[in-house]
């Protein structure tokens, strides 16, 4: 329903930082300090091993217990946490930065360029994410790279829709062709009028990208085709511990835990507004 | 053959809206009764719009209304009311706009039918029967099937006046019925609204328009700044209005204005050759000459649809014409050619405060910002809009910053598109009023596209009407 009096409402400006976003940012905050301080703080090597403390329970000498080969759950659960915030976050980065600009160019030129580029981003949807990850570990097995390149690769075609679709928008409306008859330019254009609509989306957007590769990395570590051990990878954790699981079901569930708190962590933050 | 109908009538008594500690409306008190349907007129602003809310029970969050209203005695703003149960049964509202209310995905025949099936409980059949003949009453039977997009603007008005009918409220309230309707479409829809009320149900309008609320008679009511400042019999309003406000409004109406006068005509700005266009298939125009001279104004006119518009963009070379050319004067920059738009707050950024977007557009051109102030204090805008967004503004007071942007730029020739037809007819006047001025003192060229002929009429020194022999969009719009 329209209400043509609303230049009479005192506009109450919708609230950026929500309880829910709030929550979300406080808890990322958190895991970041612990993933960023823990490694220095602790100062253990994640790796060193100690078999007397063989999946020693959390107490003084281990603050979280040890794992099976004696190595600190603590240490190994801040790398953890490090190596899964610090990948998801270079990759969604990877993924943003062409996924944006390409969305720019292609609702900005349209014509030849946009159909290009439209029929990659189909292409490459078609292709489920994880098997193109797959397709491209088979290259280099256990190693960061192609992990890293597949994600992205798949990440990139949300960027791209959601801005082509908000700045084909927003460019059709007639402030821009006012602001052309002004004799701004394309640059201002871009700046000043399409890129202020695309941000909230982009807040959304990285926040549900990192949650996907955080979920995508320590899934295809536990497949063990992922990250191998003895790297101190969240996935790869609960896969090593799970055959203890009797002894030490605690020790599972830590890593476990981890991830979902990082990835609640990120899908409160991606909550915006209650509409 | 619909529900039965009438609400006896609607007495409004002491009706305040308030936001908080500010008051919006104060005080508003009318009555409505059977057979004589009332027009609140205003400007956008004035408070009119939100007194239709509070008699829905639909007023956004954060505003409180206090008074009485009671419908056939019935007191609306009882503690236990749910104002929802009567949507559609007592009271039904006609959208402005209604392009944007009917549901795009869904035939209009559908959406009338589901009224009798969901509403009154009708059976399929029975729904399907009651909603045809429905649609038959206001001229769209054979468009029971089609889908809003494939109507033109005066038949989704006209649907969406038979999806209130079948709903057969007692009081049907209309916001701003004919917005960004031609004269033509306008008529057609007020002569809709009148058999309502002769069927028996109460009409409560919202307009700008003071044609509608003489077509409409009945009763009138002025709104300004939230009071009701003169209400009484249409003809006597109109006739003798009594408060100052009200007789500047009815004075406003362009059948009123005394024709400028104008300065001879200078050297040619701009002209098309043998312009061509044709949209969709159908051709708009061809072969059509036109030039525009400094210190002219030129209004082109016609029905909507007929590409009155698309002559203004060729001008400007916002478009390109199918066949012929288009020639601007030599030497002169491309930011001296400008445009106005229809619909103010969609030419200004929305998030970008007016200040804002005022300093960027100085710095661009080098210009002072002395120049902007002094241009304001012309065109009576206050200092205190320039922190506000464009939609924090109201129509008129944006419409003149438009002007005001264009004019720093010390334009030879100013494109307005229907640059007027959303305001209200003081602002109206007070636009056109400073548009003359620019034409007189700085020998602007004017092309002036509207569909009000008497505005033309009254401004213009030539006036272009196109399309009067052709169908209009859509066919069978009356």
């Amino acid at each position: 329903m329209t209400l043509s009096d609303v230049t009479l409402i005192p506009v109450a400006r919708q609230h950026w930082l929500t309880p829910s976003r709030a929550f979300g940012l406080g808890l990322l905050a958190l895991l970041a300090l612990f993933s960023l301080l823990g490694p220095v703080l602790l100062g253990h090597d994640p790796a060193a091993q100690n078999f007397a403390a063989s999946l020693a329970q959390p107490g003084r000498d281990y603050l979280l217990g040890a794992d099976h080969y004696g190595r600190s759950m603590l240490v190994r659960l801040a790398h953890g946490a490090r190596l899964s915030f610090g990948m998801a976050l270079l990759t969604v980065v990877t993924a943003a930065v062409p996924g944006v600009l390409f969305g720019l160019l292609a609702a900005w030129r349209g014509g030849v360029l946009e159909r290009v580029l439209d029929f990659v981003a189909t292409v490459l949807l078609a292709l489920p994410g994880l098997l193109l990850v797959l397709i491209l570990l088979a290259f280099a097995p256990g190693t960061f790279g192609p992990l890293y390149l597949g994600l992205a690769l798949t990440l990139w075609i949300e960027f791209y829709r959601m801005t082509r679709a908000t700045a084909a928008t927003v460019l059709k409306q007639p402030h821009i062709e006012a602001a052309r008859l002004l004799g701004f330019g394309s640059g201002y254009i871009l700046r000043c009028y399409v890129l202020p609509e695309i941000r909230p989306i982009l807040m959304t957007l990285t926040a549900f990208g990192m949650a996907t590769a955080i979920i995508a990395i320590s899934t295809l570590s536990a497949i063990s085709v992922g990250l191998q051990p003895p790297t101190p990878e969240l996935g790869a954790m609960i896969v090593e511990l799970l055959p203890y699981y009797d002894e030490a079901p605690f020790h599972v569930l830590m890593p476990a835990l981890l991830i979902v708190l990082l990835v609640l962590g990120l899908q409160l933050t991606a909550r915006g507004e209650v509409r | 053959m619909n529900a039965p109908l009438g609400a006896r009538g609607l007495v409004v008594s002491g009706l305040s809206v308030a936001a908080g500690t500010t008051t919006i409306v104060d005080d508003v008190s009318f009555t409505l009764s059977q057979g004589r349907p009332m027009t609140l007129l205003g400007a956008s602003g004035s408070g009119k719009s939100l007194v239709a809310h509070a008699i829905m029970g639909s007023l956004p969050p954060g505003l409180t209304a206090s008074g009485a209203i009671h419908l056939d005695g019935a007191d609306l703003f009882a503690a236990d009311d749910r104002p929802d149960t009567r949507w559609g049964r007592t009271i039904a509202l006609l959208p402005q706009e209604p392009w944007l209310a009917l549901d795009p995905t869904m035939r209009i025949g559908a959406q009338v039918m589901e009224v009798h099936r969901h509403l009154h409980g009708a059976r399929p059949a029975e729904a399907r029967r009651r909603g045809l003949s429905d649609l038959a009453e206001v001229g769209l039977a054979d468009r029971a099937d089609a889908y809003p997009f494939a109507l033109s603007g005066g038949m989704c008005q006209r649907a969406a006046i038979a999806i209130a009918h079948a709903a057969g409220a007692g009081l049907l309230i209309a916001d701003e019925p004919t917005k960004g309707l031609d004269a033509v479409l306008r008529d057609g829809v007020v002569a809709r609204l009148r058999r309502e009320v002769e069927q028996g149900r109460l009409l409560l309008t919202i307009t700008h328009d003071i044609a509608v609320a003489k077509a409409l008679g009945g009763m009138i009511g002025v709104m300004l700044d939230g009071r009701l400042v003169e209400f009484g019999p249409a003809a006597e309003v109109l006739e003798r209005p009594r408060h100052d406000y009200a007789r500047a409004l009815i004075a406003a109406d362009p059948s009123h204005w005394r024709a400028p006068s104008l300065p001879a005509p200078t050297d040619v700005v701009v002209q098309g050759h043998k312009l061509a266009k044709s949209f969709g298939g159908r051709e708009l125009f061809s072969g059509l000459d036109i030039s525009v001279r400094r210190g002219e104004v030129i209004a082109i006119t016609g029905p909507s649809g007929c590409g009155k518009t698309t002559i203004g963009n060729l001008l400007l070379g916002l478009a390109a014409p199918d066949a012929g050319g288009v020639e601007r004067s030599r030497g002169v920059a491309p930011q001296r050619f400008q445009k106005l738009y229809q619909d103010p707050p969609a030419a200004f950024a929305p998030h970008q405060t007016l200040r804002r977007g005022l300093e960027h557009l100085l710095k661009l051109h080098r210009l002072p910002w002395r120049q902007a102030e002094e241009a304001m204090e012309r065109l009576a805008l206050a200092p205190v809009l320039l922190d506000r967004r464009p939609g924090e503004v109201s129509g008129g007071e944006l419409q003149r910053f438009a002007i005001l942007r264009a004019l720093l730029l010390d334009p030879v020739f100013l494109f307005a598109d229907e640059a007027t037809s959303r305001l209200d007819p003081v602002s109206q006047q007070d636009v056109v009023a400073i548009l003359i001025d620019a034409v007189r003192n700085r020998g602007l060229a004017l092309l002036i596209v509207t569909h009000e002929i008497a505005l033309a009429e009254r401004v213009a020194s030539r006036v272009i009407r196109i399309g009067s022999d052709l169908p209009l969009a859509g066919g069978g719009d009356a």
